[in-house]
């Protein structure tokens, strides 16, 4: 039996309750036991205009990525959804609305735009909500409901995950629902089904793991919680501000704090406070925001203070497209801080990645006494998935730090002793004996300000040396390869949010026949280097597919490797589409480019 | 001939069609042989592209996804630039602004129009009210619900017995289900028969496995009822008394023109859109061809409605020529009565579709 492999999206108008829709629908499946990859795209505005697009595809096992096609499309403003028409899948269904409220101009309504080889299931959305609720503004929970029917999706998962997502709005509206979504569903088995989309039954899950469903900012919220964060600091932005809401609710519950401060170069320098203090810190924010943080993510390097510092991308530079995906902080992460100011730098290339590397990022920034910035972008915050967790428990060390040797007696502390990893035993304010400075000043062993040559060089040498340690951290993947082993054609290196598509692309590839290989790089500062040399040396042709305009990741491991890549570099503002990374795959493995990759 | 030429000054000919069938296929087809700049829309409230209904009783015989009835496939669409517009209705044409009106509230300017719009199985009053109880048999979706409702070896109840009932007839007979037949004055329609030769094609459905009641006789169908526990799914029940079971009842009763949204368009109606031998109607814009319409017949000094697959393709050809400014004339292609095959089977110009 095929595995199941279905893409629903809901096209709509900010207001129609599209993203609620796709919200209730992946939640309903992934209680049903199907994997889910979901990405939302919603216009800056709140209501009355904008476009809103719910993707949510369902799957058997987990996917990498979303499909440029989908299975199901839907389509609850004609207006928006006539440009998306041509997303569906040979044969597949066009759902829309037959009996809109007023006059339609001529070409505008989507019957006319649907292509040939498509099905399109006209159905009165409206009427059946005015009939079901006594008004027209279930048309969401209605098309719901036909979905669940015309596919042959029981019920229940969705009424309970309605039931959920409207019992603060008391009973009544969540009988309405309910019943907008029943006269979908009565619609919808009633529908023959011509088009070719089945979800399969699934097996049983595995005891040992429970499977949630997270987005990205949400993992990153769970895992900052599972890590134990004590303090957070954070200023409001698009696409970051969901994990500080997250952390709203959750953090006062454990005890512990969250502040909202009064931009970001305050949440940064608090971070940093509450590291000095000795707690797990973290802050959270865009690249607008990150460049605000970038002196004091020096004098957190400077200083050896752990923190943590979430930056997810949009679209750049300065306010640039606050509701559009990029990968164009790569840059301003590594380099962002003036000085020699290495500090680590992460970036999950999936949601249950959000989860690992939030919880690894306050390992690391404790074990290597450094600000660990670990980069998500919208597309990756926004998205949804189901992440498998381990039923015994989260998978964090809750003290990372060097043991600390006692102190002799009348021995001094040196809060910066020069050691042979580079990591000088970490004291935290109140340590009996161990009272000592820190400054954003150059300084000595002790902490005392100091210029000297030697002591530059010896203190600069330190404070980039001890970052290779990250490089083996335990249970951290720095890197990845997947795909075929040995020599292959083509070899896909990416990072963050492309990797997905990248992966996809691959399978495709492979399917094709072109031997092909794909890595993944979790940690780019420091640089796996040999990892990544190991791998660019099997490749017969590099192929760095990323969503910025100048190829940072690409001018990356040019520099460190001198080795050259074919780049595929682009700013949509969406996803980097599968079939364009497919499409170079293909070129480059007919030798289109050898004289550019020799 | 190429009678409308589009220059650059010239807007490209809105050819619009009602109706996505026999007729509708092959006149699109023609128009965009003719004029090959027009834009030429099709218009129906089916879902499917256009898919051969005469093929729907091979359901029964094997599983035929709809596809392999499809006539065309979506990139003919495509390549011939023939725009169908599907699972929409057309509720009304206004002559005046030469515009179709949709039900979803959306006009479609056209500058000639052709309705071809068919017809759809006759229901007598007396049987409205049980509607829901009956399966239709004009679409894929409902040949494939009457499969789904009806058991192995299963009993259908066949209400009038047009040819189109008779043709799946044949089928069901063949993989051993038990046909009931319930005449009715629709018995071979379109065919027109003396009461002898009625008599001798009953006698010929009850040779072949049919069990043949006289409609009249039990003074007609007066209600569909669910059946009870333990019996098949639906009772039939007669004016006289007494009744049939059967797991599924079908009405066949012959096809009735489907123009009611051509009602107020100002084109002449009397039971079918009524047209010369050129498919005009009384409106210069407006054509029709196929089931709908009721063409001259300067013999029979009558309006007359011409029923079968080779006829209703020769209408769309003809209305695609005069719709460019041709001046041809439909000529009867297929007539022809009753009559019996090898086995000594019933058999009919009606089913030959090829
Ligand atoms: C199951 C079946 C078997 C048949 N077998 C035979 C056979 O063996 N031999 C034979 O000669 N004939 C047969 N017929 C009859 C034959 O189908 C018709 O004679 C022929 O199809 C008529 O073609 P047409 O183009 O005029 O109309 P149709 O094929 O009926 O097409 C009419 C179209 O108009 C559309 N339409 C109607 N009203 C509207 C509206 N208001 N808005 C939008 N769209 C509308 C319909 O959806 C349809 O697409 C059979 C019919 C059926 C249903």
């Amino acid at each position: 039996m095929k595995a199941t492999d279905i893409q629903i999206a809901l096209c709509g108008s900010a207001g129609d309750g599209t993203i609620a829709a796709g919200d209730i629908l992946r939640n309903a499946v992934a209680r049903a036991g199907y994997r889910v990859i979901s990405f939302d795209v919603y216009p800056p505005e709140i209501r009355g205009f904008g476009k809103c697009i719910s993707r949510v595809r369902i799957t058997t096992e987990q996917s990498y990525a979303l499909k440029r096609q989908s299975d199901v499309f839907v389509s609850l403003d004609d207006s928006h959804a006539i440009p998306h028409v041509g997303e569906v899948r040979p044969d597949g269904a066009v759902i829309f609305e037959s009996q809109p409220v007023a006059t339609v101009a001529e070409g505008h309504h989507i019957s006319g735009h649907i292509h040939p080889g498509h099905i399109p299931y006209g159905i009165p959305l409206r009427e059946l909500s005015e009939k079901s609720t006594g008004g027209g503004r279930s048309r969401n929970l209605v098309v719901l409901g036909y979905i669940a029917g015309l596919l042959g999706l029981a019920p229940e998962h969705f009424l309970s995950i309605i039931e959920k997502k409207f019992t603060k709005q008391g009973s009544e509206v969540v009988s309405r629902n309910q019943a907008g979504f029943h006269a979908g569903f009565q619609a919808g088995t009633a529908t023959f089904k011509l088009d070719n989309v089945f979800f399969t039954p699934l097996g049983t899950p595995h005891g040992s793991e429970q499977v949630v469903m997270l987005s990205g900012n949400a993992a990153v919220a769970q895992g900052c919680m599972d890590a134990h964060l004590d303090t957070f600091f954070g200023y409001p932005i698009t696409p970051a501000t969901s994990i500080m809401e997250r952390l709203a609710v959750a953090l006062p519950k454990r005890g512990a704090r969250l502040l909202q401060t009064e931009d970001e170069i305050s949440a940064m320098a608090a971070s940093i406070g509450a590291g000095f203090a000795g707690a797990r810190a973290a802050t959270a924010t865009s690249g607008p925001g990150l460049a605000l943080m970038s002196e004091m993510i020096g004098l957190a390097t400077m200083a050896e203070v752990p923190c943590v510092v979430f930056v997810s991308q949009r679209g750049g530079p300065s306010t640039g497209m606050p509701t559009k995906t990029e990968q164009s902080d790569l840059n301003a992460a590594l380099y962002g801080s003036p000085g020699d100011s290495q500090h680590i730098v992460i970036a999950p290339t999936n949601v249950e990645g959000c989860y690992r590397c939030a919880g690894k990022a306050f390992e690391m920034a404790e074990r290597y006494q450094t600000p660990v910035i670990v980069l998500l972008d919208l597309y990756l915050s926004n998205r949804y998935e189901t992440v498998t967790l381990a039923v015994s428990g989260p998978p964090f060390n809750l003290n990372a730090n060097k043991p600390r040797p006692r102190l002799e007696a009348g021995e001094v502390y040196k809060r910066y002793a020069l050691t042979d990893d580079g990591i000088s035993p970490r004291a935290i304010p109140g340590d009996a004996g161990c009272m000592h400075v820190i400054t954003g000043l150059e300084h000595n062993e002790l902490g005392r300000p100091s210029d000297q040559e030697e002591m530059h060089a010896a203190m600069s040498r330190k404070r980039h040396d001890k970052l290779l340690g990250a490089l083996q951290h335990p249970d951290f993947t720095v890197s990845k390869r997947f795909g075929d082993p040995g020599r292959v054609k083509v070899g896909l290196l990416s990072w963050g949010s492309t990797f997905g598509e990248c992966l996809e692309a691959m399978f495709m590839a492979q399917a094709e026949g072109i031997p092909c290989a794909a890595m993944k790089v979790v940690m780019l500062a420091p640089f796996p280097v040999q990892p990544v040399a190991d791998f660019m040396a099997d490749c017969d042709v590099v192929l760095v597919p990323e969503c910025n305009y100048e190829g940072q990741f690409a001018h990356l491991v040019q520099g460190i490797l001198a080795k050259p890549v074919v780049r595929l570099s682009r700013v949509p503002g969406s996803p980097m589409p599968v079939e364009a990374i497919l499409g170079e795959v293909r070129r480059l493995a007919r030798g289109a480019v050898t004289a550019i990759a020799s | 001939m190429t009678a409308h030429h589009a220059s650059p000054s010239v807007p490209p000919h809105r050819y619009v069609i009602i109706g996505n069938g026999v007729a509708g296929n092959q006149a699109a087809e023609g128009l965009r042989s003719r004029d090959p700049e027009g834009l030429v829309t099709i218009i129906t409230n089916n879902r499917l592209l256009f898919y051969n209904r005469y093929l729907l009783p091979l359901l029964f015989r094997s599983h035929k996804d709809w596809r392999e009835l499809q006539s065309h496939s979506a990139d003919y669409y495509q390549k011939h630039r023939i725009r169908v517009i599907r699972d929409v209705r057309v509720t009304a044409v206004d002559a005046g602004r030469r515009q179709v009106m949709l039900a979803h509230k959306e006009p479609i300017t056209y500058d000639t129009l052709l309705v071809a719009t068919g017809g759809r199985s006759y229901l007598p009053e007396e049987l409205a009210d049980s509607r829901h109880l009956l399966n239709s048999f004009g679409t894929y979706e409902q040949a494939m619900a009457v499969k789904k409702a009806l058991p192995d070896r299963g009993t259908v109840v066949m209400l009038g017995g047009d040819m189109i009932g008779l043709d799946l007839a044949r089928t069901l007979l063949s993989i051993d289900c038990r046909v009931v037949l319930v005449t009715h004055e629709t018995t071979f329609w379109p065919h027109q028969v003396t009461p002898e030769v009625r008599m001798e094609f009953l006698n010929v459905l009850r040779d072949m496995g049919m069990d043949v009641i006289d409609g009249d006789a039990a003074g007609g169908v007066t209600a569909i009822e669910p059946g009870t526990a333990g019996l098949p799914a639906r009772r039939v029940v007669f004016r006289q008394g007494g009744d049939v079971y059967g797991d599924v009842v079908m009405p066949f009763y012959g096809l009735v023109p489907s123009v009611e949204f051509m009602m107020g368009s100002g084109t002449d109606i009397e039971r079918g859109i009524l047209v010369g031998t050129n498919l005009r109607t009384n409106d210069n814009h407006i054509f029709a061809a196929g089931d709908v319409c009721q063409i001259w017949s300067e013999q029979e000094h009558a309006y007359r409605f011409y029923y079968g697959y080779q006829n209703v393709r020769a209408m769309g050809a003809v209305a695609a020529s005069n719709m460019t400014g041709g001046n041809e004339h439909f000529a009867i292609t297929q007539n022809g009565s009753l009559s019996r095959d090898g086995r000594g089977h019933i058999d009919s110009s009606f089913w030959a579709y090829d």
